[in-house]
């Protein structure tokens, strides 16, 4: 019954032995219903946005159901043709897909020399890198957007694959990883004279198989979502990710309510897929972090 | 190595050297002219929509500390004293996270909408209580929005202090129910106090994440109704991409930066003479 499973309950303040009092088994229960409140709260906004996309725009503004009257897919369909979602999905791959590299390929390499091959002057570098956790990001924005813009990258895809290369977070993941792996294995390496490149290649990456999971997942998901720079850089050049064409809709006049709501759904369905495969990593990496992702 | 050095060095330190050259500067688009001192830093002041800005931001803080900091705490507490269907709480409570910034925003917009059909008001209907006017009441844009961004972030929060929880020694628990605590002063003395320093690490990051708010407004309000929203970042957004003044746009980077610099500083110092 609904009390047996706590038998096994070992975390948090209330224990098997406490419910013999009616009082703390009434709070059990309430508490409970509490957690089904907060998970329809969270999940509530989601599912309204994905049936209303089914509706068309009188039975969005006049009509007070939640559910719409039929499901019919070709009005996701009609929305993604007008808009031509295929071409800004196509852009925001190209995009992830640079980023992820990046994201793993230069965070993994500073980790890497920081955490295992300590050359003078880790130290500094490192507390530099630690500083970058505490500068706000968007505080750079504007002149790195005129910097880019100085050097002629505008409407490249260049600048967002390399600035998912900066990421101190990710740095210091990496670098908690590798410090954690076994010594001995990189100090036998070096006596037989293996070069740090190919003991990175060949010792380290397939050491570290779950870590560089867990950042190019964050690194999809944060390529995906990111907004400004995208939007900056990109706009206008034929090259705009979901996002930037997402925003656009703010401005756009030849679009209703309903397109908007079928492109937000548009917008959310690849994270979800994400999510959905890989969310025992992505929950544990949060927790393991200590820092949103 | 330094490959990442040399992105680091473009993409996060060099802008902010660039970002105080910029500030000193008069410059049209990019095209820097002749140096102007502090003039820009005095226009920033002189703009009518500065101390609105100003003023807003801390009350994000403000009410970020209400809301946005206590509900990931509730939400975890109440969690680790739930045993069925564990998996299917965490990862709901999560899916609000791994919505992108400006999905999540249009979609509260919905949320939102004034008059019989907004969402909200459909549901409060059903209640039989009176429409309201959410975003467009100037009291509420702030609380709302903030609400917005608890919405999306708690859940992860909620999941680090999860994390917290369970490293807490269970015998601690044991043993104070030997001493005849109840679950409740259990949570007071034992919970809380273990969460406290993780608490105040989340509070910190969260503020220094509020006070660069900028989606938010921009997308639900546009800083209205009538300024009530506007932000500091969404300032400096306005300078640099509506009206292309680049320097005035950096010289107001230059001061959150400072501002920021002063706010953790003043928490290593709390942080420290607490712990000593």
């Amino acid at each position: 019954m609904f009390f047996k499973k706590y038998r096994k309950k070992t975390e948090g303040a209330i224990r098997f032995y406490d419910l013999h009092s009616p009082g703390t088994r009434f709070a059990t229960v309430l508490i409970f219903l509490a957690a089904v409140v907060f998970l329809v709260i969270a999940l509530f906004p989601m599912f309204w946005v994905a049936v209303s996309g089914f509706k068309d725009i009188q039975e969005l503004r006049l009509t007070t159901s939640i559910l719409p009257k039929s499901f019919d897919i070709n009005s996701y369909v009609k929305t993604w043709n007008d808009f031509k979602f295929g071409k800004y999905y196509l852009n925001s791959f190209i995009s992830v897909a640079g980023g992820v590299v990046c994201a793993l390929l230069f965070n993994g390499t500073i980790a890497y020399v920081l955490a295992i091959l300590k050359p003078r002057g880790h130290k500094v570098v490192f507390a530099l890198v630690m500083w970058s956790l505490l500068i706000p990001p968007t505080t750079g924005i504007v002149a790195l957007f005129v910097n880019i813009k100085r050097i002629g990258l505008t409407g490249s895809f260049l600048p967002l694959w390399l600035s998912m290369g900066a990421n101190a977070f990710w740095v210091v993941l990496f670098k908690q990883f590798f410090e954690g792996l076994p010594r001995e294995y990189f100090e036998a390496a070096q006596l037989d004279g293996c070069s740090d490149w190919r003991m990175f290649w060949n010792i380290v990456l397939p050491l570290s198989k779950p870590i560089l999971m867990v950042v190019a997942i964050f690194a999809v998901t944060a390529a995906w979502s990111d907004f400004l720079l995208p939007y900056l850089v990109l706009s206008g050049s034929g090259k705009e990710t979901v996002m930037v064409r997402l925003f656009n809709f703010r401005t756009a006049i030849k679009h209703t309510d309903v397109d908007l709501i079928r492109a937000i759904v548009f917008s959310v369905i690849p994270p979800t897929i994400i999510f959905a495969i890989f969310q025992k990593q992505i929950t544990q990496g949060i927790a393991a972090g200590g820092i949103k992702g | 190595m330094l490959p990442a050095l040399i992105l680091f060095a473009f993409f996060v330190w060099e802008p902010l050297l660039e970002s105080v050259r910029l500030s000193m500067y008069h410059a049209k688009g990019v095209q820097l002219l002749d140096f102007a001192w502090f003039e820009n830093y005095a226009d920033v002041f002189r703009h009518p929509d500065f101390w609105p800005a100003i003023r807003n931001t801390f009350l994000y803080i403000f009410w970020s500390l209400i809301l946005g900091f206590w509900i990931p705490i509730i939400i975890a507490s109440l969690l680790t004293e739930v045993v069925h269907f564990k998996g299917l709480f965490r990862t709901g409570i999560y899916f609000p996270n791994i919505v992108p910034g400006i999905s999540g925003v249009m979609l509260w917009g919905f949320m939102f909408r004034p008059g019989k059909t907004g969402v909200l008001n459909i549901l409060l209907g059903h209640l039989g209580i009176d429409p309201q006017l959410w975003l467009t009441n100037p009291h509420l844009t702030i609380p709302l929005i903030v609400l917005t961004m608890t919405w999306k972030a708690a859940g992860s929060t909620a999941l680090v202090y999860m994390a917290g929880i369970s490293s807490i020694n269970p015998e601690l628990y044991e043993a104070a129910s030997i001493d005849g605590a109840k679950p409740f002063q259990r949570f007071l003395h034992i919970t809380l106090p273990g969460i406290l320093s993780l608490g105040k690490m989340l509070l910190i990051l969260q503020i220094i994440s509020v006070f660069q708010i900028l989606y938010e407004p921009l997308v639900m309000t546009n800083g209205g109704p009538n300024n009530a929203s506007i932000s500091i970042m969404q300032l400096v957004y306005k300078y640099a991409f509506e009206d292309f003044n680049y320097p005035m746009a950096a010289a107001l980077s230059v001061l959150i930066c400072l501002i920021l610099g002063v706010l953790t500083m003043v928490y290593f110092r709390v942080t420290k003479k607490a712990d000593d």
